[in-house]
């Protein structure tokens, strides 16, 4: 696999390493509407594929959710 | 809007999921997150063993948790459909029975690890996951997430 050396990043996995679970997670989980995805309490997708597709359709492009900007 | 999610709600999700019988893992960022990865995002997706049982069991440890489900909603998880996304329970939570680039669910939960009582995805799957997705979101994580995986599996800690 590739593999990048960036120096910073492996910084930042050791100082994560030495921080307890509970903490990082107090840090990872952030909460912003995200506009298209979260506007329904509920939504089911027969494939994979099919979620995919209705990303690509529904969804900004700029949230990244499709295989093109 | 559900609340952000919280260490206490992975271990709910543990124990809800284990007394229920739950085949489970943690998968995507969140599993990443899990294994140490030093991120952010917003829901926990979690892999699940698409089976009439397993389906049966998830729908009784969601109610556990607090999720009010509908009866359709009851029905579409009991269906186990490929993805099932979820915005009206205590916390944000995808539920996929069939990630890209993951062939089976055995396989995945033989190669699976435990942190703190929570079943996560190995690394490896959970890059194999991304690349197939290929996503424009996914294929900006990946070079960080491999460059994690090295250091993980290098004995990062």
């Amino acid at each position: 696999m590739d593999t990048d050396p960036s120096r910073e990043w492996i910084e930042e996995f050791e100082a994560a390493a030495r921080r307890p679970l509970r903490e990082r997670l107090k840090y990872a989980f952030i909460r912003t509407r995200k506009p298209v995805i979260d506007d329904e309490p509920f939504r089911s997708f027969d494939t994979m594929e099919e979620y995919r597709r209705w990303c690509e359709a529904n969804v900004p492009s700029w949230l990244g959710y499709g295989r093109t900007l | 809007m559900a609340a952000r999610f919280e260490y206490r709600q992975a271990e709910e999700i543990a124990a809800a999921f284990g007394r229920r019988g739950v085949r489970y893992l943690f998968l995507g960022k969140s599993g990443a997150i899990l294994l140490g990865y030093p991120d952010t995002t917003q829901d926990a997706d979690l892999f699940v063993e698409k089976s009439p049982g397993n389906g049966a069991a998830l729908v009784a440890a969601l109610a556990d948790l607090g999720f009010p489900l509908t009866e359709v909603h009851r029905r579409e998880i009991l269906a186990c459909k490929d993805f099932v996304q979820i915005r009206y329970g205590p916390f944000d939570l995808d539920l996929v029975f069939a990630p890209d680039g993951i062939e089976t669910f055995e396989e995945a939960d033989r190669r699976a690890v435990t942190v703190e009582g929570m079943r996560v995805c190995h690394i490896d799957d959970i890059l194999r996951s991304k690349e197939a997705a290929n996503r424009v979101k996914d294929r900006e994580s990946l070079p960080r997430l491999r460059s994690f995986r090295d250091w993980l599996l290098g004995g990062g800690k």
